[in-house]
C-alpha cells in the first residue's frame, strides 16, 4: 500500500511538473523578450560595471541603461539618445528594447528582486507605473526636483494625477491626447459638412449615421471604435465629474448605448468582428471606408510617416483631418482624454545622479523639442513645439485641424490609485463582455460596480 | 569508516554471520508473506555487510554500482530540482504568504484561500476549466479511438489519412487558430454563411462562436480536432499490440464486430486508454494557449465566459503582482489534478486485479 501511495505522489509530482511547465508558458511572452534583452546586456555588461565604479564623478565615462519599446518603429528614442550624448561626452545611453505588446509586464519582471542593471526606464502607462511604485522599483524624484528647481506647472497638471502620497516617481516626457480623425474624401463624396471642433455627442452620432452606407460592396462606416476600453467607455469621463476610480459606473451607460446602437445599425464595425480578426485601428482607418475614428494623437505621426512612405494608399486616406473630441451638452469643447508616457530612475541604479540628469533632459524643454521634431507631442507643450508639429510636411493644412490641438481640459485615461491595476483589469473584462453582447449594458455596469467596490473596499 | 584491525574484523564478521543464520532459520518458519519478504531483504543487507568487511574496501561493489546509477540520473535530476522541484515547493509556501516580487514577504496564513471563494473571476475560471475538461477529454478519446480503429484496417490511402489526421497536432497553434477564426468569423466566416444561406438563420441570430456561451464549445471542438491525431497514434500502437489470435478465437465463437470490439479490443486497450485519459486530463487542465488564441481579442484579456485557471494564475502573478494569491490558485489546480489522477490510478488498479 505504501508503495502505491508513493507512486501516486510521484505521479502527482510529475503532473505538477507538467503544470509548472505550462505555468511558465504563461509568462513566456515575457521571458522571450527578456532573453533578447539579456543577450544585449551581456555584450556590454563589462562596460556598465566598469563605469558604475566611477559613480558620481561626472568626467568619468558613464553608461546608462534605458528600457524602451519598439526602437525600430519609434524614431524618437534614438533622437533623444543622440541629443543627450551630443551634449554629454562622458555618458553613453544604452537602449534595451523590451517590445511594446507587454512592455510593462516584462519591465516589472526585469525589475523584480534586486538583480537588475537598468538605470532609467520609460513608463508606458499608469497601471504599470502603480505596479513599479508599489514594488519599490523606481525612485521618488522629489529631492532632485526640489534641488534642480524643476517647474512642475509646465506639465499642465499631468504630474498631479500620478503623484503618490505626495511623492512623484516619474516625469512625463510625452503627452498624447485623443482627437477624432476623419476622412475628408468620404465627406466630400457624400456632400456632407466636415465635423467641427464644437460637436456635441448628439451631433457626432447624427453625423456618423449620415455618413454610413450599408450597401454591400461599397460600405462606408460612419465611425470606428477600436477594441480598447478607452475608445467607448471614456467618452463618459469627459464631463470632469467622474473618473474610472469612482466605483460606480452608471454614468457610462449612455455612451455604451450610443455605440451599441451604432453597431446594430451598421454605423461602425462590430466589436466581435474586430476581436476575431484582430483588425488594427490603423488598418481600419487607412482602408478608406471609415469616415471618423477617435484615436490618440500618436496616430498623427503614424499617418504622416506612412503616407509619405507609401505604406498607406493616399487615394484612400490621404485627405484627412482632425477635430476635437465631441463633448456632452454643457461641457466646454476641447475636453479630452490624455495618456502620458513617463521616464523614471530605478532604485537599483548605481549612478542615480547621472540617471536623473538624463531624466531631466528627456522630460524637459530640450527633450520636448526633440520629440516635436518627429511629430510627437511632448509633455511640455510650448508654442515652438506646437509650431513644429503643425508645420510638419503632411500635417492637415486646414485651420480646424490646427485648432484641434488646443486642449481645454485633459483627463488621464487612468489616473493613479493604489489598486489601479486591478481596477483596470476588471473594467477591461466587463467592457469586453458588454461590447461582445455577453452581458447587457446594465448587467455589465452592475458587475463593474460590484467588483470594483470590492477592490476599493479592501 | 574507521579502520578495524584483523581480530576485531573477524569478531564482527562472526557476529554478523550468526545473526544471518538466525534470520535464515526464522525465514523458513515464517508464514506471513509480507514479513518474509522483509526478512529476505534483510538477509541481503547482512550479506553485503559481510562482503564489505571481508574485502576490506571502502565501498562495496553494490554501493559502487548504485553510485554509478545515481550519476546517470544526476544531470536530469539536478535540473529537475533547480527548475521544478524547488519552485514547486516555493510555490506551496508562497500560497500562504503575500509577496509582490520585490518587497519583503509577509505571512498571510489561509487568507489567500479564503479570498478565493468570493472571487468571481476565480470561480468563473474554475468553472470554465472544468467544463472544458469534461467536454474535451471524452470527445477527444472517442474520436481518436474511432480514427485509430478505422485507420488500423487495410483501407486505401491509409498512410495519407493517418498523416492528415496527425497534421493538426504538429501544425503551429497560431496559424491554425487564425484559420479557425476565419472559418468561424461571426459575420464573414463560411460556417455562418452556410447557416445564413442554407439554413436561413436570421442575421442577428447567427452564432457568435468566440464570445458568450459558445466560446467554450468552440474551444472544445478546436482542441478535439487538434489533439485527436496525437492520441490516435497512441491508440494505433495499442491496437497493433493486440494479438490476432484473440480475434480469430472470437470469430470462431461467432462474435459479431461489436462483440469483438466490446470483449477483445476494449479490454486489451485498457492500459492505453488509461494513459490517454491521464495525459488528456492534464493537458486540459493546463489549457491556456487555446483560450488566449481563440477567445482573447486584440488586447489579450479573457472575459468571464472564457477565462481559465492558468490564465488567471498568470494575470494575478505578472500583471497584478500578487504572487501569493496566484500561488493559491495554482494550488487549487494542483489539488484538482492530483484528485483526478488518484481516482484514475485507483480505477486502473482495480481493473488490473480483475
Amino acid at each position: 500500500m505504501k508503495k502505491k501511495v508513493l507512486s501516486v505522489l510521484l505521479a502527482a509530482a510529475m503532473m505538477s511538473t507538467l503544470l509548472a511547465g505550462c505555468g511558465s508558458d504563461a509568462g513566456n511572452s515575457g521571458s522571450s523578450s527578456e532573453q533578447g534583452a539579456a543577450s544585449t546586456e551581456s555584450s556590454s555588461a563589462a562596460n556598465t560595471e566598469s563605469s558604475a565604479e566611477g559613480g558620481s564623478e561626472s568626467a568619468e565615462p558613464v553608461t546608462l541603461k534605458w528600457a524602451i519599446w519598439d526602437e525600430s518603429t519609434t524614431p524618437y528614442w534614438a533622437d533623444l539618445k543622440e541629443a543627450y550624448e551630443a551634449a554629454h561626452d562622458n555618458v553613453t545611453i544604452e537602449m534595451v528594447d523590451l517590445g511594446s505588446t507587454d512592455y510593462m509586464t516584462v519591465l516589472a519582471t526585469e525589475l523584480s528582486g534586486d538583480g537588475t542593471d537598468f538605470d532609467v526606464v520609460s513608463v508606458k502607462d499608469v497601471p504599470g507605473y502603480a505596479t513599479l511604485v508599489q514594488k519599490n522599483s523606481i525612485m521618488a524624484l522629489d529631492d532632485y526636483i526640489a534641488k534642480d528647481g524643476v517647474d512642475l506647472s509646465k506639465y499642465a497638471g499631468a504630474t498631479d494625477q500620478v503623484t503618490v502620497d505626495g511623492k512623484l516617481y516619474e516625469l512625463p516626457f510625452r503627452n498624447d491626447f485623443w482627437v477624432v480623425f476623419y476622412n475628408k474624401d468620404l465627406f466630400d463624396a457624400k456632400n456632407v459638412e466636415y465635423p467641427t471642433n464644437d460637436m456635441t455627442f448628439e451631433q457626432y452620432d447624427e453625423l456618423a449615421r449620415k455618413m454610413t452606407d450599408t450597401t454591400f460592396g461599397s460600405q462606408v462606416y460612419g465611425a470606428h471604435y477600436h477594441t480598447w476600453r478607452s475608445d467607448v467607455q471614456l467618452f463618459a469621463v469627459l464631463d470632469g465629474k467622474h473618473t474610472i476610480l469612482d466605483g460606480n459606473y452608471d454614468y457610462m451607460k449612455p455612451y455604451y448605448e450610443m455605440v451599441l446602437n451604432q453597431e446594430a445599425d451598421g454605423v461602425c464595425r462590430k466589436y466581435t468582428d474586430l476581436t476575431t480578426e484582430g483588425l488594427h485601428y490603423s488598418a481600419a482607418f487607412s482602408g478608406g471606408d471609415v469616415a471618423m475614428m477617435n484615436m490618440g494623437s500618436w496616430f498623427i505621426a503614424t499617418m504622416i510617416a506612412n503616407l509619405q512612405s507609401g505604406e498607406y494608399d493616399s487615394s484612400l486616406c490621404g485627405n484627412w483631418g482632425i477635430v476635437k473630441y465631441p463633448h456632452a451638452e454643457g461641457v466646454e469643447p476641447g475636453s479630452t482624454l490624455g495618456t502620458i508616457t513617463g521616464i523614471a530612475v530605478t532604485t537599483a541604479t548605481d549612478t542615480p545622479d547621472e540617471a536623473w540628469d538624463f531624466v531631466k533632459f528627456v522630460s524637459g524643454e530640450e527633450g520636448a523639442a526633440v520629440m516635436a521634431s518627429s511629430g510627437n507631442f511632448p509633455a511640455i507643450m510650448t508654442d515652438e513645439a506646437m509650431d513644429l508639429i503643425v508645420n510638419l510636411d503632411g500635417f492637415p493644412t486646414d485651420e480646424a485641424s490646427k485648432e484641434a490641438l488646443n486642449v481645454a481640459n485633459l483627463y488621464l485615461e487612468v489616473p493613479y490609485a493604489e489598486n489601479v491595476s486591478e481596477i483596470n483589469s476588471i473594467l477591461d473584462t466587463y467592457h469586453g463582455s458588454i461590447m461582445s453582447g455577453e452581458m447587457s449594458v446594465d448587467e455589465g455596469i452592475a458587475k463593474m460596480n460590484e467588483e470594483v467596490s470590492k477592490v476599493l473596499g479592501q | 569508516m574507521p579502520k578495524l584491525d584483523e581480530a576485531q574484523k573477524t569478531a564482527r564478521i562472526d557476529s554478523l554471520q550468526e545473526e544471518l543464520t538466525k534470520l535464515i532459520t526464522a525465514v523458513r518458519t515464517e508464514t506471513d508473506s509480507k514479513k518474509k519478504r522483509k526478512m529476505i531483504a534483510q538477509i541481503g543487507v547482512y550479506n553485503r555487510k559481510i562482503d564489505t568487511l571481508k574485502s576490506g574496501k571502502l565501498l562495496s561493489r553494490e554501493t559502487k554500482r548504485d553510485l554509478i546509477a545515481y550519476s546517470f540520473i544526476a544531470p536530469n535530476f539536478i535540473g529537475f530540482c533547480v527548475f521544478t522541484l524547488i519552485p514547486i515547493v516555493f510555490a506551496f509556501a508562497l500560497a500562504f504568504m503575500n509577496w509582490d516580487g520585490s518587497n519583503p514577504i509577509q505571512w498571510a496564513g489561509l487568507s489567500n484561500f479564503i479570498k478565493l471563494k468570493d472571487d468571481v473571476f476565480f470561480v468563473a475560471a474554475l468553472k470554465n476549466t472544468i467544463i472544458y475538461c469534461v467536454g474535451t477529454v471524452p470527445l477527444t478519446m472517442v474520436a481518436s479511438l474511432a480514427l485509430a480503429i478505422v485507420l488500423n484496417q487495410k483501407v486505401k490511402g491509409r498512410g495519407i489519412f493517418r498523416t492528415l489526421s496527425f497534421f493538426p497536432y504538429v501544425a503551429s497553434l497560431v496559424a491554425i487558430t487564425s484559420v479557425w477564426k476565419m472559418l468561424f468569423h461571426p459575420s464573414k466566416g463560411p460556417i455562418n454563411n452556410i447557416l445564413y444561406t442554407v439554413f436561413h438563420v436570421s442575421q442577428d441570430k447567427l452564432p457568435q462562436w468566440f464570445t458568450g456561451g459558445l466560446v467554450l464549445f468552440s474551444m472544445i471542438l478546436f482542441s478535439m480536432w487538434k489533439y485527436m491525431g496525437y492520441y490516435m497514434v497512441i491508440y494505433l500502437a495499442g491496437l497493433q499490440g493486440i494479438s490476432g489470435e484473440l480475434y480469430e478465437a472470437a470469430s470462431l465463437d461467432g462474435a459479431t464486430t461489436w462483440q469483438k470490439f466490446r470483449y477483445v479490443t476494449w479490454p486489451q486497450l485498457s492500459s492505453t486508454t488509461f494513459f490517454v485519459v491521464v495525459m488528456l486530463t492534464i493537458n486540459c487542465f493546463k489549457v491556456y494557449d487555446v483560450a488566449i488564441m481563440l477567445a482573447a481579442g486584440g488586447n489579450g484579456t479573457l472575459t468571464e465566459s472564457s477565462t481559465v485557471l492558468v490564465y488567471y494564475i498568470y494575470q494575478k502573478a505578472f500583471i497584478d503582482w500578487n504572487l501569493g494569491y496566484s500561488s493559491a490558485v495554482a494550488m487549487v489546480l494542483f489539488v484538482l489534478v492530483l484528485l483526478v489522477t488518484i481516482i484514475q490510478f485507483r480505477g486502473q488498479a482495480k481493473r488490473d486485479r480483475v
